[in-house]
């Protein structure tokens, strides 16, 4: 029955990717309609354009000149127009309904995360009337629905013929043996379906970033065109020869985490200390205070930064910056600072203080040497925090340029590409932190085997 | 001399730094935006940003989709994190340590760098950007949140209750929601509340999953801060947004939330 039902579902899930991968397959023509005049209908391939995007084409009368080019991504013009050349090539030509004929050029380094910009230019430079039409261009990868159809019916094929196998020997069985292995199966298989699940999980999870790993290996500009094995990427990241504002982002993003790491460390274990030898109201209230910027989403603290800046009149740069992720870093050293407090003896300070130690002393020979396990621990979350966080960043770093690198990325990705060098350079941090991951469990298995 | 160091060797003043540092940058900086909000340009008390903020059908539709989204959102990443969480609790599961880390790994990869990835992922397969990349990136984004905590709290949940139900006759399906269920809500609470905060407090990734076809609330706030006219009018959006998250962690257990998420590393 169980069997049944499990056959039945990858057949459906299998006959679904291949309805999906026929409906994929029917739009492969790309389309390219100037929908609303209704005089010219086009059918051409795009490379290198997107799937299924919308083309917004704005109609106006100004002429074509290389400052615009980089703004303009199509051009439709009816007559030679040689000064296209230097930046876009010809890629089609059409009649319309009134005989004038057309020709569509499109920019050669297309970029892809935003809508196209499209101009329209006529012989004499300008529009008798603005038009406004759309151009769709369509395109799918209908195979790879098919190479997933076809892995999963490989799958499908190799666990019948393994039960089929199965069922043969099991049948050489006498019944005690035959009841002892049901059960046990049924045990296993609860665990093999439970697992399937976490992996399957895994799987979606981790697709985007093995995007990034696969296309780390590539030159090409865009993420997704593969244009063959090359390390060119890592070679520039590490010569430098990136772009420059990538390698100020990182500078940045570097510099910034330490100076907030180390601040953040320094505050939140004097205050953790303080506060566990507060009275319980008193603690009550600074705990609650501390939790504000751990609830506070992103955008609220920087936003009230960002005013409290304004307000005060200071210029925003990397002090505001620096400030603004001790405030969001700072409440997590302290939580990771208060644990150890409550582990140690709270005499032993005061015997160093009897013992003729001054404070100073006493904070550096007795308390620290307790306490650095949660330092530790609050200094690197304060480290990650601050290296991962756009939010904040993005309202109080000002308009001087500063940039960290979430910041970087944003800008990257709304002008359209991604600087190629960040792939191999986040490939090179998911694979410090897979190694560092292996490690720490491998260290914590031998520990508990001991 | 002797006073200062008397003061200073009392080691609840340690704290006093901190609090200062506190009060300047994050009580303050809160107090401002209400202050913006209620003021005009020129800093006089004015009620008129409310009142626009009233008639602005577009920022009171983009509101209540938000929090749509947001709550669908949290709806999808309880759904498919729990059983993930549930699994990874179970006694015979062999490796809950390795399966955990390998769901937060992800998390030390940028945000916007994946979105992106997933904006990429999502044309090579030929599926259109829209409302369902939407919730499938902010699903992406925000579900280790949700497994964390909950994970947390099963595998602190005390095992014998289970096992005397099903002494005590309750069948799988009753011990399930009769006892672990219940016994889980606090990882729940504090899993919904990290997943709903940031989900409806979101800006910049709703834009490039949707290429700029659909806008949340948070960019509709970013998009007021910062053009100076605007910036009252943008502080009443943040005063609105501060109320619902106000509102969100009061349902939740905040202590809970910021031990669960400082123990993420």
């Amino acid at each position: 029955m169980r069997r049944l039902r499990l056959g039945l579902l990858s057949l459906l899930g299998f006959l679904g990717i291949l309805v999906s991968g026929a409906m994929a397959q029917s739009n492969l023509t790309y389309e390219l309609r100037v929908g609303e005049t209704g005089k010219a209908a086009v059918v051409d391939t795009f490379p290198g354009t997107y799937a299924g995007e919308k083309v917004n084409i704005s109609i106006q009368p100004s002429a074509i000149s290389h400052q615009a080019s980089d703004s303009l991504d199509f051009v439709f013009v009816d007559r030679p127009m040689p000064t296209l050349e230097s930046w876009a090539e010809q890629v089609y030509a059409f009649t319309d309904s009134e005989g004038t004929d057309w020709t569509v050029w499109r920019k050669k380094e297309l970029p892809k995360n935003r809508k196209k910009r499209v101009l329209v230019q006529n012989a004499y430079g300008a529009f008798e009337q603005y038009l406004h039409a759309s151009i769709e261009v369509k395109r799918s990868r209908g195979w790879i629905w098919f190479v997933l159809a076809g892995l999963m019916l490989a799958g499908v094929a190799a666990y019948s013929i393994v039960t089929v196998v199965q069922r043969r020997k099991e049948k050489q069985l006498t019944s005690v043996e035959q009841e002892m292995l049901r059960r046990k199966r049924m045990g296993m298989r609860r665990h093999y379906g439970s697992q399937l699940y976490l992996w399957l999980l895994l799987l979606v999870l981790y697709a985007p970033i093995a995007l990034i790993a696969v296309f780390s290996f590539t030159e090409s500009k865009i993420l997704g065109n593969w244009t063959g094995f090359s390390m060119q990427l890592y070679a520039n990241l590490f010569t430098g020869q990136a772009d420059a504002g990538l390698n100020s982002a990182i500078w940045y993003t570097v510099v910034i985490a330490l100076i907030a790491a180390v601040c953040s460390t320094i505050l939140g274990t004097l205050a953790a200390i303080g506060i566990y030898n507060m009275r319980a109201r008193q603690r009550k209230v600074v705990s609650l205070m501390n939790s504000v910027p751990m609830i506070n989403p992103d955008i609220i603290t920087g936003i009230s930064l960002f005013l409290l800046f304004v307000a005060l009149g200071v210029s925003q740069g990397l002090a505001t910056v620096c400030i603004a992720h001790v405030v969001f870093c700072t409440p997590y050293v302290v939580l990771s600072v208060l644990p150890r407090l409550s582990r140690m003896n709270p005499n032993t300070y005061e015997a160093a203080l009897d013992l003729g130690a001054t404070p100073a002393q006493a904070l550096r020979m007795v308390m620290l040497p307790e306490l650095w396990p949660g330092m530790l621990s609050g200094f690197i979350l304060a480290l990650t925090l601050s290296v991962d966080d756009f939010g904040v960043t993005f309202f109080t770093k000002g308009s001087g340029g500063l940039e960290t690198l979430s910041t970087f990325i944003y800008s990257d990705a709304r002008k359209g590409g991604l600087t190629p060098e960040l792939r191999p350079l986040f490939t090179i941090i998911l694979l410090v932190m897979l190694t560092a991951l292996i490690i720490i469990n491998i260290r914590n298995n031998k520990q508990e085997n001991n | 001399m002797s006073k200062v160091l008397q003061i200073f060797s009392s080691r609840r003043t340690w704290a006093w730094p901190y609090i200062l540092f506190m009060a300047l940058f994050v009580v303050l900086p809160l107090v401002l935006v209400g202050v913006y909000a209620f003021t005009d340009m020129s800093g006089q008390f004015t009620l008129r940003n409310f009142a626009k903020f009233f008639s602005h059908s577009e920022a009171i539709q983009t509101f209540f989709y938000s929090v749509m989204i947001a709550v669908l959102n949290t709806a999808i990443c309880l759904l498919i994190g729990y059983p993930a969480a549930y699994i990874m609790a179970q006694e015979d599961f062999r490796t809950p340590k390795v399966m955990a880390m390998l769901f937060i790994l992800p998390m030390w990869i940028n945000f916007l760098l994946r979105t992106v990835a997933t904006v990429e992922l999502f044309n090579m397969c030929g599926l259109p950007l829209g409302e369902g990349a939407l919730l499938f990136g902010l699903c992406y984004d925000y579900l280790p949140f949700m497994i964390y905590p909950i994970y947390n709290t099963l595998q602190k949940m005390d095992n014998s209750l289970v096992e005397a139900a099903q002494d005590l006759g309750a069948n799988r399906w009753k011990c399930f929601w009769k006892i672990i269920v219940p016994l889980s809500m606090p990882g729940v609470y504090s899993g919904v509340v990290m997943v709903f905060m940031p989900t409806v407090s979101t800006f910049a990734i709703a834009e490039l999953l949707t290429h700029n076809n659909i806008k949340l609330f948070g960019s509709l706030i970013q998009d007021y801060i910062t053009t100076t006219d605007l910036l009252n009018y943008g502080a009443v959006l943040s005063l609105v947004l501060l109320i619902i998250i106000g509102l969100t962690s009061f349902f939740g257990d905040h202590d809970a939330s910021g031990e669960e998420k400082g123990g993420m590393v």
